[in-house]
Order: C-alpha cells, then structure tokens, then sequence
C-alpha cells in the first residue's frame, strides 16, 4: 500500500503540489487522472524518490521512506518514453535492475529471471536485439519487463502507453491490466485518457491544480461524480444550477428548480431552498418529435425544447437542445437522429427518469 | 545560385585554401628527406619529441581523472554560482596562455601561495602549464555529453535500484564516451601544441624542459632552422592523425549506440 499525506512540492513560485493525499490499496490498480501539468508526474516522481518533497509523508506498506532514496525503495517505474538504456541490448536492459540491486556475480546467474520478465511480457527471444530498434510497443514491453525483473513492491506507470498509436495502445492496455491482476501488484497509472482511466482503475483519483479532486470506483467517478470539476472533467455536459423546491419522501423524489425548468431526482434528506447543481447525462436522455408519442411512462422528466443544433459526436450524433434559455445536450445514435429526421429549428421533447439525474451538493 | 556568384565563392575560398596548402607545404619544400631523417636522429630532438608525448599524454589522464567530475557536476546538479564556474571553467580557451603562464608562474614562484611545491622550470611545471589551457577542451565536450543523456534514462536506473555512483558508472559514462573521447583528442591535441605557458613556467632547458613546441621556437631564433623544420613536421603529422581521428569520432560521436546496433 501506498499512501501520501499532504505532499507539498513548488517548483519556485509554481506550485505543483499543493497538500496532496492520496492511498493507493496493496495489489490494486490506482489510477491517477488529470490533464496535463495538474502534478501526477510530479506524484510519481515524489512516490519513487526521484523528486524530494517540500512537506508531507510518504508510506510504503506503513513504514515512512521520505529518506529512503529511490534505489532502496523497490519501486518500479515505467516511463512515457521508455527511458530504456540505449547502450545495451534487451537482455541487458532487464538484467539491469537484477545486477544493480545485488551485487553478486552474474556469471549465467540472471538469466532465469530475465527470461521470465521477457516471458510476461511476451518478448522471449528478443535478447538480442537493440532496444533502439524496436516499435514503441515493443520499446514498452521491455520497459516493464526491466521493472517487473526487480520484483518490485509498487510499480509506478507514467503515461505509458500515450506515445503508441491506437490499436497497440489498446492491445497493450488490455496486457497490462491483466499481468497486474495475475501478479498481484501494487500500482500506481498516470494518464489524461479517460477510457484508459476507467479500463484500467480498481480506483481512480481525479488530479487538478495539484489535489485530488474526488476517488473512488470508475463507476463513481463516472456515473456519479460527486465534484463539480471532476463531473467536467469527465464530460458531463448537462449541469445545472438550481435550488430544491420540493420534497417528496413518500415518492422518493424531490425537485430542482433551475428558474428556467424544474428537475425530478432522486430523494436524498435536504432542506428546501439549498443550492444544488443538478446533472443530467446526455446519453440517458429521450428524445423525440413534439407530436410524437414517447410512451416511457416511467420517465419522471418531461421537458419541452427547442433544437439548435445537431453534431458529430464520436459514434453518437450529440443535439443540442435550448430549454427555456439553458441548453442541454442529448446524445442520441445516428440510427435515431436519421429515423427522426431532426432539424435545426424542431419543437422536441426530452424524457428522462429521476435516477438519471443527480445533484452535486 | 547565380553562376557569377559561385565563380565568386568558389574563387575566394580557392584563395584560401590556396593560401594554407601553399604555406604549410613551404615546410616541406624547405628541407630535403635526407635533413630531415639526420636532425629526427639528433639526442635533442628525440628528446623533445618524448617529452611533449609524455607531458601531453599525463595531461589527458589527469584531465580525465580531475575534469570527468568537474563535467560531471556541472551537468547534472543544480546549485548556487553554478554558472560562475561554468563560465571559470571556459576562461583558459578564451585567455592568452601567455597570462595563464605568467598566473602559475607568480602562483608557484618565489613569494606566490604555492612557492613549496618544487614546480617552476621543471616537466611538472609544463605539465601543470599545458593542464590547465588545455583540460577545459574535455570539460566541455564531457558536460554536452552528460547533459544530452535523457534524465528519465538515468531515473530508470535509479528505480532499478542502482546507486547514484553505478548510475554514473553504468550508464552516464558508458553514454558520455563519444564525447569524452573527442574531448580527449582536443585536449591531447592542445597540450601537444602548448607553447606560451610551457615556455613561461618550465623555461627552455634543452634536454630538460624542451617540449616540441618550444624546441621550434628556439631553434629557430638561433638560427637552427632544419631542426625546427623537422620538429614542426612531425607536430603538423600528429595534428593531421589528430584531426582524422577527431572526424572519426565526430561520426560515430552519440551515434555510438548505432555502430553498436549494427554490431548486434
């Protein structure tokens, strides 16, 4: 287990750590999510002793290793960029940490380990071969081959696999997620990609301006964000501000009213009058022609609009739909949008259910 | 390009190279073979010859041994006056060795801080002299190497459970060799052609202080022109070797990890 109590760390006046706290359970995959420049990089760096905090703690399985420095902590590291040892062939890059670590002679003393980590990661009969000269995939496989030979406690993953075009980029993250569950390993992954984020997370923490924001489970941080800016960040569109106006625990639901339309939610014990934001999921909304018959009884949302317009969205088609002055958006398949022949300018109507809105307090 | 132009161009770089072939081949013009094998036999110029080969090659060791960490430091930590001794370290490239000659020479002399240790007119005083203009030259080339090495590279070293020094050991000094060896050929290449400090700290002893360099300047002012033709010869043979060995290395330089690629 990994753990960081308040870890403050500036570079001059920038300040690129600010009291950050954070555990990261044993054997589990913990995800740090973040745009660029909100400190993850920096996180790891602190965790592996590369770069010094200014304040804070640092724990590895309880004991505390700020003094420890970064070769005695037995934590792995991968890198975006491989940082592979351009001077020496494969064999020799995994057999590094195994010579480094120990100094006892290697005559032929290595290399049942060495072809094992080669093995996991499916490069077994790439001994030979200069590092230099392999594909980024390839460069990255011998990357965590050469960490995983030193048996490490943790293994730290910086965007590992951000400079790999898409089809290996998926290949290798699949691999990864499982050779950690097989092995067991505590780890801690850097990235800014949300799918990779949520395929790879037992946990995920979601990083701004040096804190984490909210973490919890991909679900969580995905369906119910509890946080306003992880709730962007992770593409909620739909996020209003508004106040209760009534509660209703017999029916188990209550109502935001946003002063341009009213929501129904899901009940929580509140008071009426609290300012609430109410979030809505673009992709769990209903939408149909004004003079068309919705028939989804159970949809407690019923609002009338206005299209202004219509986009690509990945593989969905996304509306945009103006809501007694808001604006909400809708995502909807390019089957729907073709069968309903929407147009800019259409009366519609978007059903939603109460459990698909929920309210950031 | 216009044709007028690069007539033009090649016309005045065709004067120049001219100029240096046309001058440099006056040495060999102005002596026969015979002259020259007769003054490369004298005891004096044998003598000379060892010397500066023993003095340039003790310089390019201790350049290594002192400037290697010197390079080092300076390019990988960071601390304060850095800069100040980054800028130090250059100044003998940029200073008259004359200055640098007269500096060691009231530094070790009679009432200079050093005057205990025994060093003036000796071949440790041309040593010393031909040190300290020409270990900058390795300085330098080391430092460009050490700094062009990836940091996450020696990180991953780190995390592998490699101490600093093995770092250094393994993988710093293994990547910095191109550049440390041309900056050994440099060094190598300007103590062997040291003349104003080596004639200002050790003098002009024949058979005791007389570098190559100085046995030119000597010779020649006492008239004994073929011997400092023959001297200048066999200088302007090693500088040419030098120069041809530099381009190699220049090549392979940080590419060294490709020659060894294809090797693999």
């Amino acid at each position: 287990m990994i753990q960081l109590d308040g870890i403050c760390k500036s570079f001059g006046e920038n300040e690129v750590l600010s009291s950050l706290d954070l555990s990261a359970k044993k054997g589990k995959m913990f995800v740090l999510l973040g745009s660029s420049g909100c400190g993850k990089t920096t996180t790891l760096s602190v965790i592996a002793g590369l770069t010094k905090e200014d304040k804070g703690d640092i724990y590895l399985d309880g004991e505390r290793i700020n003094d420890t420095p970064p070769h005695k902590r037995g934590i792995g590291f991968v890198f975006q960029n491989y940082a592979l040892f351009p001077h020496l062939n494969v064999y020799e890059n995994v057999e590094f940490g195994l010579k480094a670590g120990n100094k006892r002679s290697t005559r032929g003393g290595n290399k049942t380990e060495v072809k094992r980590a080669l093995e996991l990661v499916g490069l077994d009969g790439f001994e030979n071969r200069n590092p230099m000269k392999l594909s980024g995939g390839e460069q990255q496989r011998v990357a965590l081959a050469r960490a995983l030979a030193t048996e490490p406690e943790c293994i730290l993953m910086d965007e590992p696999l951000s400079n790999l075009d898409a089809v290996v980029r998926e290949r290798l993250r699949h691999e990864i997620a499982q050779l950690q569950r097989d092995i067991g390993l505590t780890s801690i992954y850097v990235t800014h990609d949300l799918v990779e984020a949520m395929a790879l997370g037992d946990r995920i923490a979601v990083m701004n301006n040096g804190r984490i924001e909210e973490a919890g489970t991909p679900e969580k941080i995905f369906y119910k964000p509890e946080n306003e800016f992880v709730a962007r960040f992770i593409g909620m569109k739909n996020i209003f501000e508004g106040k209760i106006a009534a509660l209703d625990e017999d029916n188990g639901v209550l109502q935001v009213s946003t002063g341009n339309f009213d929501l129904t939610t899901v009940f929580v014990p509140s008071s009426v009058g609290t300012r609430v934001k109410a979030c809505v999921r673009p992709e769990e909304i209903i939408l149909a022609k004004s003079d068309q018959n919705t028939n989804v009884r159970s949809a407690r949302n019923e609002i009338a609009g206005r299209i202004v317009s219509i986009s690509q969205n990945g593989p969905l088609m996304r509306v945009l739909v103006d809501v007694g002055g808001d604006e909400m958006s809708v995502d909807i398949t390019r089957l729907a949008a073709r069968d309903l022949g929407l147009n800019r300018g259409d009366r519609v109507l978007l059903t939603f259910k109460a459990t698909s809105v929920y309210m950031i307090l | 390009m216009s044709l007028s132009f690069r007539i033009s161009l090649s016309l005045i770089a065709g004067i120049f190279f001219g100029f240096i072939v046309v001058v440099l081949s006056c040495l060999l013009t102005a002596t026969s073979f015979a002259e020259f094998a007769g003054e490369i036999r004298s005891p004096e110029i044998i003598s000379a010859i060892l010397l500066s080969l023993e003095t340039s090659i003790a310089v390019v060791l201790l350049a290594l041994l002192f400037g290697i960490p010197a390079a080092y430091i300076l390019a990988t930590k960071r601390f304060k006056g850095k800069n100040i001794l980054d800028t130090l370290v250059d100044l003998p490239i940029v200073l008259p060795p004359l200055v640098c000659g007269l500096a060691i020479l009231i530094a070790f002399g009679g009432d200079g801080i050093f005057n205990r240790f025994d060093v003036l007119f000796t071949v440790k005083g041309i040593i010393l002299a031909q040190l300290f203009v020409a270990s900058p030259f390795l300085i330098r080339s080391a430092k460009t190497a050490f700094e062009s090495i990836d940091q996450d590279v020696m990180d991953a070293a780190r995390t592998l459970g490699a101490s600093e020094f093995y770092t250094f050991k393994k993988v710093s000094l293994p990547l910095a060799q191109g550049g440390i060896a041309s900056g050994v050929v440099m060094t190598w290449a300007r103590a062997l052609g040291e003349f104003g400090a080596t004639a200002m700290v050790a003098g002009c002893i024949p058979y005791r202080t007389e570098t190559m360099t100085v046995g030119i300047y000597m010779h020649a002012m006492s008239g004994d022109i073929s011997a400092s033709i023959a001297l200048s010869l066999i200088l302007a043979s090693f500088a040419f070797t030098t120069l041809i060995v530099f381009k190699y290395l220049g090549t392979i330089g940080d590419g060294n990890l490709e020659t060894r690629g294809a090797a693999a």
